[in-house]
């Protein structure tokens, strides 16, 4: 019986529910991180095992250099675009969806379905959406008479031209973006707003408090940590993703419209063969990510003690 | 009886599970990528081919030779964009395939794969000499090692729609670039159809880059591998460009991805597009009407009259270290697929040229009718590009014929130098199509575009100098 006298030591067993998780962590987070910093100070290459320590060149490059900064912005306006747009609208949809309707359920359903269809299959559904020859939208607008002839409000084009023109290449990037993460942020939200007390709202309905006064003096404030947790994890899947981008426009249009940080360190290091540039440029998501967490996460904890 | 897993039992089972996949995990990797016994394993990775006809031909042609040899074969097929990181992670991992084949130079791994000198002689002295600019896809002049071997390549000619360059009085074609300005200018402008030259991150684009600058008489290295590109002639090529974008082109090709200039071709909506010849076969199989009406022309002259195409594709085999102990068997394998190159260009449907162009033709039913008269495989590929086997019912037989002498008009990545480490580096990041796009987008001045991409140039340069895989400046 001593195995069985063994497990029943609470030290022991915390230990072992956590030695897996530290294992993981370890291997699938340490272990890489590990081996971005000591290739983002080397000259390490895809096609050569062997590196010599080179110092910071590297990050000096980086800084340098003119598509670094583009894709820093990029990435900058791709993130915060993309969930202010999503804080937004999934507020507007978890408002609505909170509420008794018929046919509530395939709403939700169909609410879901870009999150769970795997995301490289829906972008490129959305590059076939916006082909700079068969787009249906373009065909769309031509048909509503607003693209393709003189004078039309859109242009004389027969195309909009969705990826080839910078501000709209963004556009549509951001929008892909939205699509896919509205799902979570609505879920996330609709359970935020069904935790507020009932009582509360009617207390102030009864009051006499509209819609505006009782969404930015009550539910706001009350859903505060949970849309502060929707920010992080969007944040953190933003920043660093590249597969819309890559999918729509391989950071395109030249030189790098759309280009963010993620596909920058794809191209400079795979396509590149410069392994020590791209491990340079993903180790600057470290201490931006960081710094966004503690920030989040501080107001977040602030808000739950007032 | 009730029976229930409690949480000590969860807990015994995943420990024992953990601490037995922790021991027994390596073994059983080991077992499975152990060569099996009494029987060698060839292990073959490769693109999944652009014919699919192709890989329908290779994957039992490479499972008999095996049968024949002896050898279990195996062979993966990836696409095309996975297939750096893939033998990345192989070259990282210390084991993988044993032989890796590219479609552009990989002179980046040269440290990882093992120098193919004499499989490279002992293909030249059974099928003649090897096409130059394969030998300089293949072979570092300053390390004198040859981390490849290429058996073949891709031609990428002009595909020009015939009717509409009837129409404007150029029923042939363009010739030079200057033509493809005027004619295709006039296109657009009378009939309305646009020229379909890329300028984006893409492939295609790289290509007609290059082409435009050789055949302007510059490029991003000379000869002896220094570069070059900061000089008149290509701010002149990069302002004809821009020209060329404003006259003929529209705002679509700077969002293109290596299949749009097919695609507006097989719609009808290209006059004319730098692609390789499976852009015209698609077109036969989708819409035998735009087929029947593209034709094509070899690479474009420039002001010097001199015009030079980049090869589309340059298959390139690799053998890594790792591989080292199935060597002899990888060699032996390649040189039968040189061998085989006649069914390689007819199962790709001409897509494929050869390197070796002197290599015998192998006796037998080979799979084609009969070339009477046909000995080597000059021979055999003039015939073809005369009379083009797979024209349509009806279709002219003749097209690919400006084709036939393709290996005096095209050339490699890095011309007229080798396809070193840091021309893929300026290929694979789209310097030269972001240096063109800059102007034609009005965000820079000719000069200062230039000036940019040859200071991006320099400093990949100097990297790979310092990492011994380019010489010394010359």
């Amino acid at each position: 019986m001593r195995n069985g006298h063994l497990f029943q030591r609470d030290s022991l067993t915390a230990f072992a529910l956590l030695l897996p998780v530290c294992l993981y962590l370890a291997a699938f987070i340490g272990f890489p991180f590990v081996m971005s910093f000591i290739y983002s100070i080397s000259n390490a290459t895809i096609g050569d095992p062997h590196y010599s320590i080179t110092g910071l060149n590297n990050f000096r490059d980086m800084f340098h250099d003119a598509a670094f900064r583009t894709s820093l912005a990029n990435t900058f306006i791709f993130t915060f675009v993309s969930i202010a747009l999503v804080i937004v609208l999934g507020h507007i949809l978890a408002e609505l969806l909170i509420r008794d309707f018929p046919g509530k359920w395939i709403v939700r359903f169909l609410l879901m379905l870009p999150w769970t269809a795997p995301i490289a299959l829906g972008t490129i559904g959305f590059l076939w959406f916006m082909d700079s020859v068969y787009s249906p939208f373009d065909w769309l607008l031509r048909k509503a008479g607003l693209l393709g002839s003189p004078g039309d409000l859109l242009g004389p084009m027969s195309n909009l031209y969705w990826l080839a023109r910078p501000g709209l290449a963004m556009a549509s990037v951001i929008l892909v973006h939205v699509w896919r993460l509205l799902p979570l942020a609505t879920v996330i939200l609709i359970a935020g707003l069904n935790a507020i007390p009932r009582e509360i709202v009617e207390a102030a309905q009864i009051d006499g408090a509209g819609y505006f006064r009782r969404l930015f003096h009550i539910t706001l404030p009350l859903i505060f940590p949970v849309i502060g947790v929707t920010v992080l994890f969007s944040v953190f899947f933003t920043f660093t993703d590249m597969t819309v981008v890559w999918i729509l426009t391989r950071g395109g249009p030249p030189p790098h419209a759309t280009q963010v940080l993620a596909s920058l360190a794809f191209l400079k290091s795979i396509q590149g063969g410069d392994l020590a540039q791209g491990a340079a440029i993903s180790l600057f998501f470290f201490p931006v990510l960081a710094g966004i967490a503690a920030i989040v996460l501080r107001l977040v904890k602030k808000a739950v003690v007032i | 009886m009730t029976s229930y897993f409690s949480r000590r039992d969860f807990m015994k089972t995943a420990g024992i599970g953990t601490v037995g996949l922790a021991l027994g995990g390596p073994a059983f990797i080991n077992k499975v990528f152990a060569q099996p016994s009494g029987r060698r394993t060839l292990r073959i990775l490769q693109w999944s081919h652009f014919v699919p006809r192709y890989d329908r031909w290779f994957d039992p042609f490479v499972k008999k030779w095996g049968e024949e040899h002896n050898i279990n074969v195996i062979i993966n097929h990836i696409s095309l964009s996975d297939l750096r990181s893939t033998f990345a992670s192989e070259v990282v991992a210390g084991r993988g395939h044993d032989i890796v084949e590219f479609i552009d130079p990989p002179s980046d791994f040269e440290p990882s794969v093992l120098d193919l000198t004499d499989l490279n002689q002992e293909a030249r002295r059974r099928f003649g000499a090897q096409v130059p600019f394969a030998t300089r896809s293949s072979y570092n002049p300053d390390t004198k090692k040859y981390y490849g071997f290429c058996h073949g390549w891709t031609i990428d000619p002009g595909d020009y729609r015939k009717s509409l360059w009837q129409k404007v009085g150029k029923p042939d074609g363009p010739r030079t670039w200057e033509d493809l300005l005027v004619y295709a200018a006039r296109i657009k402008r009378e009939l309305g159809v646009q020229n379909g030259i890329g300028l984006s991150q893409e492939l295609d684009t790289n290509m007609a880059g290059r082409a435009l600058l050789w055949s302007f008489g510059t490029g991003t290295q000379d000869g002896r591998e220094n570069v070059i590109l900061d000089n008149r002639k290509t701010v002149e090529a990069v302002k004809f460009m821009a020209n060329l974008y404003d006259q003929t082109l529209t705002p679509e090709v700077f969002g293109w991805t290596p299949a749009s200039n097919n695609q507006l071709l097989i719609a009808g909506r290209a006059s004319y597009i730098l692609n390789s010849i499976s852009a015209y076969r698609s077109a036969q199989k989708d819409v035998p009407e735009i087929a029947k009406d593209i034709y094509f022309s070899p690479a474009l002259k420039g002001p010097d009259g001199i015009g030079w195409a980049c090869e589309h594709v340059i298959y390139v085999s690799v053998i890594p270290k790792f591989a080292a102990a199935n060597a002899d068997i990888a060699k032996q394998f390649l040189l039968d697929l040189s061998a085989n190159y006649d069914r390689a260009m007819w199962e790709s449907e001409l897509y494929a040229s050869p390197a070796f162009f002197n290599t015998p033709l192998l006796s037998g039913d080979r799979g084609y009718p009969r070339v009477s008269g046909a000995k080597k495989l000059r021979d055999l590929y003039s015939h073809w590009f005369a009379n083009d086997p797979y024209a349509l019912p009806g279709e002219a037989r003749g097209k690919l014929l400006p084709l036939r002498d393709a290996e005096t008009w095209s050339t490699n990545v890095g011309h007229p130098g080798p396809a070193n480490p840091a021309e893929g580096e300026i290929f694979g990041t789209f310097i030269i199509p972001n240096m063109f796009a800059r102007v034609a987008q009005r965000q820079q001045r000719a000069e200062e575009s230039v000036k940019q991409a040859s200071a991006e140039c320099r400093k990949i340069f100097d990297k790979w100098r310092a990492k011994g895989l380019i010489g010394q400046r010359g």
